[in-house]
């Protein structure tokens, strides 16, 4: 009770300046219109997004050790231009060794499968350089997007929690790594993320 | 005399569609314009209570399809204005009495005889919408501040971008807050217009005298002293291609706003103790 009167004390001071330290609504509904209306206009439904989504987090494990929970892939727009901003909190980054292994059970796998791996070998180049650049951008759009996804996404995840800790084959059957994607810590995650940034 | 056929239309029910016709409308009116108003809402008329015509409807927008009546004869003029006339929806049938073609066909016949043909247009996207925007070369998409009515738009802006014979359209932000866009409670203008990157036409703020003006049948662009009729004969007057700048409301809420809250800090710190 005691933080509660304080904290009134010093949001009155603060707006005796003219200062705003309310929640302000407005920018919630604007993000959260944005957003739903990049999916309008697109057709990158929630479904889509999570495939592209585990697709990367394939690709990507094989060069690093990644916060597969935490990763996150929007939609956004940067002026007039749609951009996809891609956020992934890397754990450690993999050494040689274990990069050619992982390589090497990438061939295997194609070559038990051959038919079934073509789209994730373009992705392999691309996928660092995005991973800096939109990492910053990020922090802020990935709040207000989890909520309106996470509904959609509890449904397939149900089963196959094993699979995700097996980084060493994240390759080795592309298909089934969709379904070791977790979707529920998430809003835990974002909770604490927004604490952090209202103590600060 | 060819006239402009204008379609107003929104997505979302409930932003305004109606009203914005009927005092547009009658405000163009009011300026000498020879004004008529198309209300397609089949089954759920509306157009002719906002002008307080219910009463004088013989015949509707069906019984000229159907060939009962000239188009001339189900003109039914406005109480005040003789340069107004509205042709009334029916009531008692449903979307699929008028087809696109014959809505078109009474636009151009109505084109000749007015400067203004405007088609109010039922909510949705289906074949109601179709019908409404057959006839008309340019739009007024209504939308207020809020998220669903500004998706709705956005949706709406995409139709209208694909049909060809609508020339130019420009969105008419209704039902505005200018105390709670300027409290950030609520998305200001600038927020609707850049999302949807949209020409702005005019801004319509929030005003009980809408509903008062409801209950006469008398559209508030009538009344010299509302905010919201002063608003409504901006956008006419925008219409006719005169360059009338927006009311900046905000400017006027924030320093009100400034003034109130200065007041209601002493009054609630005596409530608290």
């Amino acid at each position: 009770m005691s933080d509660n009167i304080f904290a009134e004390i010093y949001n009155r001071i603060l707006s005796l300046f003219g200062q705003n330290v309310k929640d302000e609504s407005k920018n919630t509904a604007v993000n959260r219109l944005r957003l739903v209306l990049m999916q309008d206009r697109t057709n990158l439904t929630p479904e889509i997004m999570n495939r592209m989504r585990t697709e990367l987090i394939a690709v990507l494990s094989k060069y690093v050790e990644l916060d597969k929970e935490a990763l996150d892939l929007n939609i956004g727009q940067e002026g007039e231009q749609m951009a996809l901003m891609l956020s992934i909190p890397v754990i450690r980054a993999k050494d040689e060794a274990e990069i050619e292994q992982a390589l090497k059970e990438e061939e295997e796998a194609k070559k038990a499968e051959a038919e079934k791996s073509e789209e994730d070998e373009t992705d392999v180049e691309t996928s660092d350089d995005d991973k800096e650049e939109t990492q910053e951008d990020n922090s802020e759009e990935n709040q207000d997007s989890e909520t309106s996804e996470g509904t959609e996404n509890d449904v397939e995840t149900s089963d196959a929690k094993e699979n995700a800790n097996s980084e060493e084959e994240p390759t080795s059957k592309p298909e089934e790594a969709e379904i070791e994607f977790e979707k529920k810590p998430i809003p835990k995650i974002e909770k604490n993320k927004k604490e952090e940034i209202s103590e600060e | 005399m060819t006239g402009r056929v204008i379609v107003i239309t929104s997505g979302k029910g409930g932003v305004g569609k109606t009203t914005t016709n009927a005092n547009i409308g009658t405000a163009l009116a009011r300026a000498g314009k020879k004004v008529v108003m198309v209300d397609t809402d089949l089954g759920l008329r509306n157009l002719d209570l906002l002008l307080g015509l219910e009463n004088r409807i013989v015949y509707t927008i069906v019984d000229v399809v159907e060939e009962r009546c000239k188009l001339k004869q189900a003109l039914v003029k406005d109480k005040k204005n003789p340069n107004l006339c509205l042709l009334a929806a029916a009531q008692t049938r449903d979307k699929s009495a008028v087809t696109e073609e014959q809505l078109k066909d009474i636009c151009d016949q109505l084109k000749e005889k007015f400067d203004f043909v405007l088609v109010d247009c039922p909510a949705g996207i289906e074949q109601g919408f179709q019908n409404a925007v057959a006839g008309a070369s340019e739009a007024i998409v209504v939308t207020t501040p809020e998220m669903s009515a500004v998706r709705d738009a956005d949706r709406i802006i995409g139709l209208l971008e694909a049909k060809e014979e609508i020339k130019s359209y420009k969105l008419l932000i209704n039902r505005y807050r200018p105390n709670m866009a300027a409290s950030k409670d609520m998305m200001s203008k600038d927020d609707v217009v850049e999302i949807l990157s949209a020409e702005l036409i005019g801004i319509i703020p929030e005003d009980t005298g809408i509903i008062t003006s409801t209950n006469k049948g008398e559209p508030i662009v009538n009344d010299d002293d509302s905010l919201a009729g002063r608003a409504y004969r901006n956008v006419a007057q925008r219409i006719i291609g005169e360059d009338v700048p927006i009311i900046d409301f905000e400017e006027e809420a924030k320093l009100s706003n400034k003034i109130k809250k200065f007041f209601s800090k002493f009054l609630n710190k005596g409530k608290e103790n």
